[in-house]
């Protein structure tokens, strides 16, 4: 049996660990937290995951909250106008369903279930010092600690990196008692509500301890009226302040959150960091080497809600490029080869992602007009969210956005 | 083994406040379970002494194994050995994985914060390096 770490237990660290374990490796998961600190912390992420996520989890029957968590089957985007009202609005009706389980809730059920299934775990905040002599003692060394210290062990790529500080100011709240948005009454959406010059409201319908729930997401503009949390408040003061900026900016969504409330002490979360791509290879002083996945090596904003989605994408292709390996040394050229498999996928997301970072262009607000009135444009964009390689097509690009334009009102008619 | 009862009343340091709600959504496929984890207090040693099996080890296991034929803490292992306390807590495991070692039970008594601990450790360790 091939000797594995993983240190991290996160959704790229846990989903690798438990898939390799259905394949008879000899893995061990190093994780910072133990399952009762995860689920006493605070919430990491709002983890809206689409289908084929969805899927690699059940492949490895990980899909252990399937049944009570939503079933998000639309994506709708609202524009703001200046005088509050809304300038665009539709959804799209995805054609498999997305959902987001509460990292809280999920990372410590995979850590259990993975010692069920024959993992051994080690709870341990992992150094570079320990690393040092650790890639001694094990075939191949994966670091899947996302955006902690860890990453100073792998270099930004300047070519493949576009940003040098956050692009956005994050401030999440979940929450319970939000009716769903009333243009779907029967149908859990996630609504993307821009705000020009501000900023954009996500809201996912989520999953938590105490079932489900919905999660507002602000993502500001640094410097703008959303920038306002640098003074940590306690919770109730930033749910609070989150129904404020609703009201003001995004009323019709205020109108379903007023009378919510949080859905546990630890149930909010505000920060920001810059995206960045990193070389894949760490370099240990020792003469050790170690992989980095996920987050570690692509960290995008997650105004496109694509990186625990590109976590999974990520451990399906590093597990499929182990199993290839067969007996071979997990060498530096195949960490690096390993990589580029994986970067095919990613790019188009970082590609997309960052162009959503920038105020939309002419081509964009003109397929989102489109899109009001016909379903084809809007479940499109709703169902790239899925593979996001799709947008190259005919979203990104200004002149295949027309011809796509063109095209679809020809066969409408 | 230092057995981490399901309860989160009994650890110190104000966890007491973690949700007890989680346990039907846990998912542990009915078992009781009990959770183990290496503290660096955690004492260990070696049930009987196998100067072959010693023998086929990596040399920091092997001190590692061989230090532990009287009773002694991870905390102590880290710090005569020189070695980072995350690599003894993998070492130990492996070893009491095939029973090499046994690992003393501890009670929750324990009153100090184990982070300020370990950060005392890497300290030490970083000046003895
Ligand atoms: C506000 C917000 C909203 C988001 N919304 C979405 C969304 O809707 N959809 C989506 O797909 N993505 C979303 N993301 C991104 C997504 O959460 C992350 O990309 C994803 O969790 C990355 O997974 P990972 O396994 O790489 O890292 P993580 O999930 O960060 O896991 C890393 C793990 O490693 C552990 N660790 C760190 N350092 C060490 C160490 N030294 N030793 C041991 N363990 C260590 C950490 O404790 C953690 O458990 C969002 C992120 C944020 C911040």
């Amino acid at each position: 049996m091939r000797k594995i770490l993983i240190v991290g237990a996160g959704q790229a660290g846990l989903q690798l660990g438990l898939s390799l374990l259905d394949h008879d490796y000899d893995v061990t998961v190093m994780s910072a937290r133990t399952p009762e600190e995860i689920r006493g912390g605070r919430v990491m992420s709002t983890q809206a995951m689409f289908h084929t996520a969805l899927q690699y989890e059940r492949d490895h029957k990980l899909n252990l909250w399937e049944e009570p968590a939503p079933a998000i089957e639309g994506l709708g985007v609202s524009i703001a106008a200046s005088d509050g009202s809304r300038a665009l609005d539709w959804v799209g009706v995805l054609d498999n369903y997305a959902q987001s389980v509460d990292q809280r809730v999920k990372m410590p059920g995979w850590l259990e279930l993975f010692e069920d299934r024959g993992g051994k775990v080690v709870f341990h905040g992992v150094t570079t010092s320990d690393l040092d002599s650790l890639t001694r003692h094990y075939e191949l060394v994966v670091v899947a600690a996302g955006k902690g210290e860890l990453v100073q062990l792998f270099g930004r790529d300047a070519e493949r990196s576009v940003h040098t500080e956050p692009q956005r100011v994050l401030s999440v709240s979940y929450v319970h008692g939000a009716e769903r948005r009333p243009e779907h009454p029967d149908m859990d959406a996630v609504r993307f509500n821009a705000v020009p010059g501000v900023g954009e409201l996500f809201v996912i319908p989520g999953y938590t301890f105490s079932g489900p729930c919905e999660i507002p997401f602000f993502e500001g503009l640094p410097g703008g009226p959303l920038d306002c949390w640098s003074d940590r408040p306690g919770p109730s003061e930033h749910w609070g302040r989150m129904l404020e900026l609703m009201r003001q900016y995004v009323p019709w969504e205020y109108e379903r959150f007023k009378g919510a409330e949080l859905t546990d002490g630890q149930a909010t979360l505000s920060g920001g960091y810059t995206p960045v791509v990193r070389h894949p290879v760490g370099e240990l002083p020792s003469g050790g080497a170690v992989l980095g996945v996920a987050d570690v090596v692509v960290a995008n904003d997650p105004i496109t809600g694509q990186g625990s989605n590109n976590a999974s994408r990520c451990a399906a292709v590093y597990r499929d490029s182990i199993l290839e390996r067969g007996d071979q040394p997990f060498d530096r050229q195949w960490m690096r080869d390993t990589f580029e498999r994986y970067w095919e996928r990613a790019e188009p997301v970082t590609r997309w992602t960052n162009a959503m970072l920038q105020p939309p262009p002419e081509h964009v607000m003109n397929l989102f007009g489109a899109a009001e009135s016909n379903p084809v444009i809007r479940n499109r964009f709703a169902n790239a969210f899925d593979d996001p390689s799709d947008y190259d097509d005919w979203f990104l690009d200004p002149k295949l956005a027309e011809e796509y334009l063109r095209q679809v009102s020809e066969t409408e008619e | 083994m230092v057995i981490r009862s399901d309860e989160p009343g009994d650890a110190p340091g104000g966890r007491e406040v973690r949700s007890r709600r989680v346990r039907p959504y846990a998912l542990t496929g009915g078992r009781t379970r009990s959770r183990h984890q290496l503290l660096v207090e955690t004492m260990i040693s070696v049930p009987s002494y196998d100067a072959e099996f010693a023998e086929t080890l990596l040399p920091e296991s092997r001190s590692l194994y061989e230090n532990a034929r009287s009773p002694v803490s991870l905390a102590e292992l880290s710090a005569s050995l020189s070695i980072p306390l995350g690599v003894i807590r993998i070492l130990v495991s492996d070893l009491a994985a095939e029973e090499a070692v046994f690992i003393h039970p501890t009670g929750h008594t324990y009153q100090y914060d184990h982070t300020i601990l370990e950060r005392i450790l890497d300290g030490l360790n970083k000046l003895s390096a």
